[in-house]
């Protein structure tokens, strides 16, 4: 694509050169022929003219040949430029497309069978297929309405933005989390300074949700929640003291549909919503080695509200 | 408790009707925008569920013209996609909580469950303290007759005062009952709210708009 935008606007640019240049060399030669006039009917000034017109047409050829490259290396940076975001948007969709093939085969799979298996059962056995069916069909509309908002580019989401306070709703979310983690035996730590960022608080509920559903999957007795303010930043962190994730799976959990072997029951595609939200906030996301005893450390970094 | 909903989709709306109905809710269904907004404008719902695709007269549209006549019915908006936009355009035509289909039984009793309750308490709809009068169904708020521009939290902040005028609240009280946060911590994104809406006031021809009360925090004088 990039290429043949390229070849286009170079050719009708080389058209354009080609007959300025030959009506410039037309134009040279008459007037040339009309001062010459009577003295090119003699064979030495007839060939010193050829000899002129010929040095003119080099020069003119010098003249275009490096315009030509100029202008094929500039076509191809703005094609490259103009045609970038087209290309990534149209990468996006087809990612989700696949991805929501590949996502909802597993569900759909199951609705069928079970809605099979269960015909002619009594009526405990097929509350218990609805009840499945149920379950099936609202994961697959949760993970098509995860993918949908992947497939918006992080940069330019219509988010719900004000001032808010990062560590009030990370100590906040962490509390309404803690009957959850209590029922498992693990313990939660709650850090949390004030830290004020522009930001859209269902969306980082959503994100905090995740990283604390992640951490109680895999912690073991601990997990440990904090939020600061570092410089221009206010930074979250969660912890857990699990089996940790080796550097080279680092980048790969944030991937969607990407399940270590070790993780159990993980919906796929939490992490890499976590990673778009913060994006979406012009912040990041990444995974660290853990402190002090916790194996794993998941940083949230956005930036603070400057305030006036 | 009665509860409004309105959705063309007749599977759904069975079902949404049933759900409600096993929790012994009396439900009454509307097909269409309009005949949904003539039945809301009878103002004798507790809770109204409106879909936002519905043919004739959209649940944005239908929200915002109850809001207009004054309806302060909580309304839980029903949306079929994980659509930010729609999100954003439900909250601010008036709608009070938004759930994406298709949810979870549960999900749906606890969001009309926490609507009910909200609407139960008697409040007053529209609120005055001196030249600030703030409609709550509208969600609007004008001072001496000049219509303040508010964001969502800047809204409650304010109606929070203005309920209390004259009653002097620390930081702390104000995220807890504004914000609803569960926080020990000093946070000072009071202060950045209290700041723009003394602004905003103050833009408007508010001369002393929220007081600052030494060693407590924040009021809004009864006549501000």
């Amino acid at each position: 694509m990039i290429a043949r935008i390229t070849a286009a606007y170079t050719a009708v640019f080389a058209i354009v050169v080609v007959l300025f240049s030959l009506t410039a060399y037309a134009f040279v030669a008459r007037e040339y022929a009309s001062l010459l006039q009577p003295a090119l009917a003699s064979p030495p000034v007839a060939a010193a003219y050829h000899d002129a017109l010929r040095r003119v047409a080099i020069a003119i050829a010098l003249v275009d040949l490096p315009l030509m490259l100029v202008v094929a290396a500039a076509s191809y940076v703005l094609a490259h430029l103009s045609l970038r975001p087209l290309l990534a948007a149209r990468e996006r969709e087809r990612r989700f497309a696949m991805e929501a093939a590949h996502g909802l085969r597993t569900p759909l799979a199951t609705i069928a069978s079970v809605a099979q298996a269960a015909r002619g059962g009594d009526a405990a056995v097929t509350a218990d297929a609805l009840e499945t069916i149920a379950r099936a069909a609202l994961d697959a509309a949760a993970l098509v309405g995860d993918l949908l908002t992947l497939a918006r580019d992080p940069h330019r989401s219509a988010l719900h933005r004000e001032p808010l306070d990062l560590g009030a709703l990370v100590a906040t979310c962490a509390r309404d989390f803690m009957p959850l983690v209590q029922e498992r035996g693990i313990e939660l730590r709650i850090d949390s300074r004030s830290a004020i960022v522009n930001g859209d608080e269902r969306r980082l509920r959503e994100l905090l949700r995740n990283l604390l559903e992640n951490a109680l999957r895999h912690a073991r007795s601990t997990i440990r929640v904090a939020c600061n303010p570092d410089g221009r930043h206010a930074v979250v962190t969660v912890e857990d003291d699990g089996d940790g994730i080796p550097p080279h799976d680092r980048e790969r959990v944030f991937e969607r549909f990407y399940r270590r072997d070790v993780a159990p029951n993980g919906c796929g595609v939490g992490l890499a919503i976590v990673r778009w939200i913060a994006r979406a906030h012009e912040g990041e996301a990444w995974v660290r080695d853990g402190e002090a005893g916790f194996t794993t450390a998941f940083v949230i970094r956005l930036p603070l509200l400057p305030i006036s | 408790m009665r509860i409004l909903v309105v959705e063309d989709n007749p599977a759904v709306a069975r079902s949404v009707a049933a759900i409600l109905e096993r929790r012994t809710f009396a439900v009454e269904l509307a097909a269409d925008g309009d005949a949904g907004l003539e039945r809301l404008l009878s103002g004798t719902y507790d809770v109204a569920i409106v879909d936002v695709m519905l043919p004739g007269r959209d649940g944005f549209s239908l929200v915002r013209a109850a809001r207009a006549e004054g309806i302060g019915t909580p309304v839980l908006m029903l949306t079929a996609r994980d659509a930010v936009e729609d999100r954003v355009h439900g909250l601010n035509s008036g709608a009070d909580d938004y759930l994406v289909k298709p949810f979870a039984e549960e999900e749906l009793l606890a969001r009309v469950t926490a609507l009910a309750r909200r609407a139960e308490r008697p409040f007053a709809q529209t609120i005055r303290a001196g030249a600030l009068e703030i409609d709550v169904a509208a969600r609007t708020a004008r001072y001496a007759g000049r219509e303040l521009r508010l964001g969502k939290t800047e809204f409650r902040l304010l109606e929070f005062l203005a309920r209390n005028a004259g009653t002097a609240f620390t930081r702390a009280q104000l995220l807890e009952r504004v914000w609803e946060y569960d926080f020990d911590g000093s946070s000072n994104v009071v202060d950045v709210y209290v700041s723009q809406l003394r602004r905003k006031l103050r833009a408007a021809g508010a001369r002393a708009p929220i007081a600052t009360v030494w060693g407590v925090g924040y009021k809004l004088e009864r006549e501000p």
